[in-house]
């Protein structure tokens, strides 16, 4: 039984250079304490991906249709206001990409964190403090920083803050923004544990998206790769990292500098593909280094167990 | 691997401080903070001062005016001294002079202005203002200190009402036009906006012309009608109906341009990265707005408004002047074509007090409103 | 852009002005010394006016027996042996729905010891005639009319004769010499001018062989010229026109200079850093802290100062200001930049690298306030006017409002002398901040598209 099933889910933003298709098809299924990451270069729409989970949509939106069910419940059918007062943040949370401005510089981050609690469930401060208290242990943060203010932290502890933050409202799923894509290598690492720990420890269901594989594989039970803003790929996390399917997950895998073996990293030629007016067919057929003559054409998604696929036409037969 | 996460831990939080609780140290930098602005601001005013004293002395006025005093204070002791009664008038006239020589030269009046400016330095930041030679006050005293301190209320009034009320709208309408940007509310603003480069005065002028002179619904100027109603409360709703203009007036001249400014400010604000976790984390739009885009932006406004109110009382002068209010700007007018240099010095003493109490006033708001300052981080 | 074409006009004016009124002429003809300016009427409106208003109002109409004139003809008829008899006629049509705001005659004789006599008659349109007055001359002076007392008595006694009563108000002498003479007199509302032909008959004796007479009649409007006239008489227009380029000038020098001086003190409290950034930056602190305005007052009452020594009054205590916090910190952040120092280790000169590099990044931030500021200048000038501080010689609109104040135009209805010096600066206000915004708008976009 999914816990997440994304079906056919479409964000088109209108600019001034044409309608951007930042995720064009998407769909997806999750089982309830999944992890899953969302690997792909800049560019790829897996930001916006994440926006369309937690309705957070600019102005200049053209398009946004779909279904999202969470345990059942399609959120698209929720207006604005209820999906703000029911799903947000207490179902599903967010940790942003970048998240260093991400702290009001003018409160203090206890009381920030304790927000949400305040606000959604009317719980009395003292109350709310405890857990906050609770939760920074949690994630790591002493005590005595809670009557901090954000520029009296350090990038790694306002990170931990807003992680904290994040699960204050005890949410079903949180989204991981390229969560340590700003920190320089050894707080990556602590941070990676405290969320390994913090899986270990609960039932929560994680998606976590990235543009860096290495990490994504301590954490990720599926992987799902984003390409032009379609998945190309989505599997389990042990059978993708021993054997990627589709060629851009093979590149993106070999891009990977390896410890052990005295392997060259190899980069993938030509640039991503742009989200408007992407181009028929497969869309990853110009830097692909097995094209065939049926890429001109929009691949089929190839079914593999437990519901998971790939999309290219290698597959196919 | 316990041990590693403790150790990264410890290296995290080594730049933090530790120690006091966090309520005292707050409230500690807080007073520090304070002290030391005040120390600066006093220092700014002694400076004001003194520059004013050498500018009004360099055409020997401020000499003028201790001279005078002296005179006075001579001829008062003579006039009461028993022993004097019986001396023809021309021999007082005589002797006064002789003791006036006598103090000029003991209290070196006679040396150059810049050896003894210090001591008229110190008189002038008491308040010690001298006699004026022609205004007097209501009271009729000639006391410089009492006929400014007389006219301080009502400069007073009118330019914090006009402040106030300017401050809340602007910051209403920008924040209501922020929500709606791009909405023709907003294109008027800004349409509008190069209306202010106009000053308050300005418009009070055609406001005179129009609700004055044409309609005869307003009054030209002045602060009360006259005669004044006996009563407190007709009192006070004719100061009330003579202040509709002076505030209208700057009214209609900055409330565009301090709308746009707050707006730019709050446009700029609602883009930061917080505004987008806040509406993350479900916070109804009210307590966004209020919290994440208003609290922030404080600061950089409180710095706006300190330089807004600085202008603002060089303005008022002329408003005043205009609207033939009877506060401090209508007294260093009147001063100025009576030549009246001890009222003109220590109008201009007072301002300087004024002004940098305000800036002081805002220091203090800004420290409050902005945590960073308080705890000393750049 | 309607900034740019406003900006352009008023300096079109300013060109055109300077060149065909040098500066010299135009505060010569506003000191409005010794009778320049009269043949003009007091507070007049301008002739413009006329178009809109349902009662059109008189212009001047001056008849000058020096002059050849039509309406003038002026006959000297010897009598005797030194004596001669001089007949003088000055005729004009009075079309006008209003009364004259005055009436005077000059009059210039030429002799030696007998002083030439006339007699002053008045003849209306329907024929009537009567002796307004027996005049004996000096060598220059002037029978003024309209402050003739007997001349109204006369007349009020006549009108009582003609219609049994008197008139309900009190009578000008211009109302009666030009009025209606019927019912509608009598009342302020209804009383009309007679429209038609007038004629002055001056009869009068020469008693000298070289004596010589001759007479202005000046009938003064209630209109006159584009702009109208002040309680001198002066016309608007000098003051309106030279007006412009004093303001350009004086707006955009203070503008321009404290720019660029609180640009120089910036960049050097940036560059040098240390001690010396220390102590201008407490001056600059210092000098935002003083009351401005109290303090150019005081130096305005004290020494009395004329308008381009004020200009540099200003200037110094403005040097010091908010700008120099501004640019200040735009140029902490452009030493840092990374092209500074590698244009050093080529070795760029320190000059090359300020104009090159530095002055280049600071433009979007002067620029538009530089712009902007001109129009406080413009009106910190005519301020100190207003308050009667300004240079009391210099042909300003400030001016114009400080004399209109004075003579209490508002009260008086006299909103023309007002509003047009009002107009003008409104008008360079708004032409520099629509400027000044379209530049901050272009330089410096701070707001995300939508």
């Amino acid at each position: 039984m999914s816990f997440l099933k994304v079906e056919d889910l479409y964000l088109y933003y209108r600019t001034r250079m044409g309608t951007l298709q930042a995720v064009d098809g998407v769909s997806f299924s999750m089982k309830k304490a999944e992890s899953l990451a969302l690997i792909g270069e800049s560019g790829c729409g897996k930001s916006s991906l994440a926006k369309c989970l937690m309705r957070l949509l600019p102005r200049n939106v053209e398009l946004f249709k779909g279904h999202i069910y969470l345990d059942g419940l399609d959120l698209m059918e929720l207006n604005d206001e209820e999906f703000r007062k029911t799903i947000r943040w207490q179902r599903i949370s967010m940790v942003p990409q970048a998240a260093l401005n991400s702290l009001n510089p003018v409160v203090k981050v206890g009381e920030q964190v304790a927000e949400p609690l305040l606000i959604h469930k009317s719980v009395d401060k003292k109350e709310a403090l405890e857990k906050v208290r609770e939760l920074f242990s949690l994630v790591g943060i002493p005590q005595a920083f809670m009557d901090r203010y954000p520029f009296e932290l350090s990038g790694g502890m306002r990170q931990r803050v807003i992680i904290a933050m994040a699960l204050i409202m005890n949410p079903e799923i949180v989204i991981l923004d390229e969560p340590t894509s700003a920190l320089d290598v050894l707080i990556q690492a602590s941070i990676m544990n405290m969320l390994k720990r913090i899986k270990r420890e609960s039932n929560l269901t994680f998606i976590l998206i990235t543009h860096d594989v290495s990490i994504s594989s301590e954490l990720a039970d599926k992987v799902a790769v984003m390409y032009g803003g379609q998945i190309v790929e989505l599997n389990d996390a042990e059978s993708f990292y021993k054997s990627p399917l589709h060629p851009y997950s093979q590149k993106l895998m070999a891009s990977v500098p390896s410890l052990r073996e005295d392997k060259q990293p190899e980069y993938i030629p030509g640039a991503p593909v742009s989200l408007i007016n992407p181009p028929k067919g497969c869309r990853f057929a110009d830097r692909c280094p097995f094209r065939i003559e049926e890429c001109s054409e929009e691949p089929p998604l190839v079914s593999l167990k437990d519901g998971n696929y790939v999309r290219c036409w290698l597959y196919a037969r | 691997m316990r041990r590693s996460r403790t150790f990264l831990l410890r290296i995290e939080s080594l730049g933090e401080n530790r120690g006091e609780t966090t309520l005292k140290r707050e409230h500690k930098r807080m007073l520090r903070y304070v002290a030391l602005r005040g120390i600066c601001l006093f220092a700014v005013v002694v400076v004001a001062v003194y520059i004013t004293i050498l500018i009004a002395n360099m055409g020997g006025y401020v000499d003028q005016i201790i001279k005078s005093e002296i005179r006075f204070q001579i001829g008062v002791s003579v006039n009461q001294n028993p022993a004097y009664k019986n001396l023809p008038p021309s021999k007082k006239a005589e002797l006064i002079e002789g003791l006036y020589q006598q103090e000029i030269k003991r209290l070196g009046l006679d040396t150059p202005f810049i050896l003894r400016s210090h001591q008229y330095l110190v008189k002038a930041l008491t308040l010690d203002l001298g006699r004026s030679l022609y205004l007097t006050s209501d009271t009729g005293s000639r006391l410089v200190r009492n006929i400014i301190l007389e006219r301080l209320p009502a400069t007073i009034l009118l330019f914090t009402s006009i402040n106030l009320i300017l401050f809340f709208i602007s910051i209403t309408l920008g924040l209501y036009a922020s929500r709606k940007y791009g909405s023709k509310l907003d294109k008027l603003i800004v349409a509008l906006s190069p209306f202010s480069s106009i000053p308050g005065w300005f418009y009070g002028i055609f406001l005179i012309l129009i609700f004055a002179a044409t309609l005869h619904i307003l009054p030209y100027g002045g602060f009360v009608d006259v005669p004044p109603p006996k009563d407190p409360f007709h009192y006070a709703l004719s100061v009330l109906k003579h202040m509709i203009l002076p505030v209208l007036s700057w009214l209609v001249a900055y409330t565009f341009i301090q709308t746009y400014i707050r707006r730019t400010f709050f446009l700029m604000f609602s883009q930061e990265d917080y505004v987008e976790m806040a509406e993350a984390k479900g916070l109804p739009p009210r307590i966004i707005e209020r919290r994440y885009i208003l609290k922030p932006t404080l600061p950089p406004i409180i710095t706006d408004l300190s330089l807004t109110l600085i202008s603002s009382w060089m303005g008022a002068v002329i408003t005043e002047r205009v609207f033939n209010w009877p506060g401090l700007g209508t007294l260093l007018y009147m001063a100025a074509i009576m030549l009246d240099s001890p009222v003109i010095i220590g109008s201009v003493v007072i301002y300087a007090y004024l002004l940098a109490i305000t800036v002081f006033v805002l220091d203090i708001v800004y420290a409050i409103v902005d945590p960073r300052v308080r705890l000393g981080v750049t | 852009m309607a900034g740019i074409a406003i900006i352009l006009i008023l300096v079109g004016i300013s060109i055109y002005t300077i060149t065909t009124i040098p500066y010299e002429r135009a505060i010569y003809l506003w000191q409005a010394g010794k009778g320049i300016w009269l043949d003009n009427p007091r507070n007049a409106l301008p002739s413009w006016m006329n178009l809109f208003l349902p009662k059109k109002l008189p212009e001047t109409i001056i008849l000058d027996t020096a002059e050849k004139q039509r309406g003038v003809t002026k006959i000297v008829v010897p009598f005797g042996k030194t004596m001669s008899k001089v007949i003088m006629e000055l005729t004009f049509n009075y079309n006008y729905d209003d009364f004259p705001s005055e009436i005077n005659l000059f009059y210039s004789s030429k002799f030696t010891s007998t002083p030439p006599q006339l007699t002053v008659y008045w003849v209306k349109p329907n024929g009537e005639k009567f002796k307004l007055k027996d005049l004996t001359l000096s060598e220059k002076g002037a029978y003024y009319i309209s402050n003739d007392e007997e001349l109204v008595k006369m007349f009020i006694n006549r009108i009582r004769e003609k219609l049994g009563e008197e008139p309900e108000y009190g009578i000008t002498t211009e109302i009666a010499l030009f009025a209606k003479e019927d019912k509608s007199i009598l009342k302020k509302e209804t009383v009309s001018p007679l429209k038609g032909k007038y004629r002055m008959a001056i009869e009068g004796m020469l008693f000298e062989k070289d004596s010589d007479v001759n007479v202005k009649l000046v009938v003064y409007g209630k209109v006159h010229g584009m702009a109208g006239t002040d309680h001198l008489r002066r016309d608007l227009m000098i003051a309106l026109l030279w007006g412009t380029p004093i303001a350009l000038s004086f707006g955009m020098t203070a503008a321009l200079s404290i720019a660029v001086l609180q640009m120089i003190i910036a960049a050097t409290s940036a560059w040098f850093g240390g001690r010396v950034d220390f102590i201008l930056q407490r001056l600059t602190e210092i000098n935002m802290t003083l009351p401005f305005l109290p303090i150019l007052i005081m130096i305005a009452v004290f020494y009395k100062l004329n308008i381009w020594t004020m200009l540099l009054v200003i200037v110094a205590l403005s040097i010091f200001g908010s700008g120099v916090k501004t640019y200040r910190a735009v140029f902490l952040q452009v030493k840092e930049f990374p092209y500074i120092d590698a244009a050093r280790s080529y070795g760029a000169s320190g000059l090359r690298i300020i104009f090159l590099y530095i002055i280049p990044k600071i433009l979007p931030t002067i620029i538009p306030s530089l712009v902007l500021s001109v129009p406080d200048f413009v009106f910190l000038e005519a301020a100190l006017a207003i308050l009667g501080l300004g240079d009391p010689v210099a042909p300003t609109w400030g001016k114009i409002i400080d004399d209109a104040f004075s003579a209490g135009a508002l009260y008086k209805g006299y909103f023309y002398w007002v509003l047009e010096p009002s107009f003008l600066l409104i008008l360079t206000a708004l032409g520099f901040a629509l400027l000044g915004l379209s530049l901050d708008k272009i330089f410096n976009p701070r707001l995300k598209e939508v």
